[in-house]
């Protein structure tokens, strides 16, 4: 429930202060809200994104996994555990941010053009197989590193929602409410003084009659 | 009467914070799509000292849809101007460029009036979604 807010001192300073701050408090509420439907609709858009990815994720795992198997049928567990196991591939990740709306996000890019040209340890061994089973761990390893951003980026637009929640239904039901309560209290306390006032001068003004026509 | 006036500036001062970080992460200067270009890693510097990153792949894309001279003259990242008052967000495109741009991504024409073009929210999904790091929003105050 909304409270009046305590003043010093009930003067006309005072409510011009608060009236300077409900409009300012009005203007943040709506810029608040604005930026609330923005980052929701990039949450949703986001949830899309990692839901598309992760089934296809999951879609060329099972696709490096069967490949990986018919390999090794093919030539053995021995030569593909030496050519795709044993060796080490550089993957080049060029990690930055971006900026949606206030909210920091990560940016993960593989590095194409970093990428050295791989390279088998013995030419002889090529195998077509062997070839395709390294391309599709590659481009499984590529949509799990866009899935990461994905998810990093779901995590810090919640926490931004969230937070922005917060201060909207704090503008919304404590402050904003409080400060039209205490407007009005120091308006409603203004109009009992002038009343005041009104009738203490009609008083003073009956009692200097009275005064008058004693004195004739 | 007990005076409450530490907490009323400190609303206050957050009151002003929000409005000023509410902005924080527009770019100090933009870049044109042919500097970004030519940068390995592209980028530019936000208000805040944060990095805003573009990614290779969109700039490329945005490449295709332009001209070389319109290259050096389209300015990113585009910024998309959210109104409150209004339900539409405004992009202001002073040589058509971004209008060009725009029109081809959103697959239909787009007006401009008075250097500035209005699409809206739907509009904007489909817009963001292809070019997440080469636009940004900016609240009107």
């Amino acid at each position: 429930m909304a409270r009046k807010i305590q003043i010093a001192r009930p003067t006309k300073m005072e409510l011009a202060r608060l009236k300077k701050r409900l409009r300012l408090a009005l203007r943040i509420q709506k810029i608040v809200k604005d930026r609330l439907s923005i980052l929701v609709m990039e949450f949703i858009q986001t949830i899309k994104a990692s839901a598309r990815v992760r089934s296809r994720l999951y879609e060329e795992m099972s696709r490096a996994q069967t490949s990986f198997f018919l390999t090794a049928g093919y030539l053995g567990y021995e030569p593909v555990k030496k050519d795709l196991l044993g060796r080490e591939t550089a993957v080049m990740i060029h990690a930055g941010t971006r900026n949606v709306a206030g909210v920091r996000i990560p940016l993960f890019e593989s590095d194409e053009d970093a990428r050295p040209p791989d390279e088998l340890s013995n030419p002889l061994e090529y195998s077509a197989h062997l070839e395709h089973t390294r391309d599709l761990s590659r481009r499984f390893l590529e949509t799990l590193i866009e899935l990461a951003e994905l998810q990093k980026s779901l995590d810090l637009l919640g926490i931004e929602i969230n937070k922005v929640k917060r201060i909207n239904n704090a503008l919304e039901y404590v402050v904003i409410p409080g400060l039209d309560m205490t407007i009005k209290y120091l308006n409603m306390k203004f109009e009992e003084r002038d009343r005041e006032e009104a009738a203490r001068l009609k008083r003073v003004k009956m009692l200097i009659e009275q005064r008058e026509a004693y004195a004739y | 009467m007990r005076t409450d006036k530490e907490r009323d500036e400190a609303i206050e001062g957050y009151l002003t914070d929000e409005l000023k970080t509410v902005n924080a992460h527009l770019p100090r200067s933009r870049k044109t799509l042919a500097e970004l270009m030519d940068e390995p890693y592209p980028y530019v510097l936000c208000n805040d000292g944060s990095e805003h990153h573009f990614r290779k792949k969109e700039l490329r894309h945005l490449a295709e849809l332009v001209s070389e001279e319109e290259q050096s003259l389209l300015l990113l990242p585009i910024i998309l101007e959210v109104q409150s008052e209004q339900g539409d967000i405004v992009v202001h495109s002073k040589q058509g460029i971004e209008a060009k741009v725009l029109s081809a991504i959103l697959d239909m024409p787009l007006v401009v009036r008075n250097m500035s073009l209005r699409i809206y929210r739907p509009q904007v999904q489909v817009l963001r979604s292809s070019l997440k790091t080469t636009t940004q929003y900016v609240f009107r105050i």
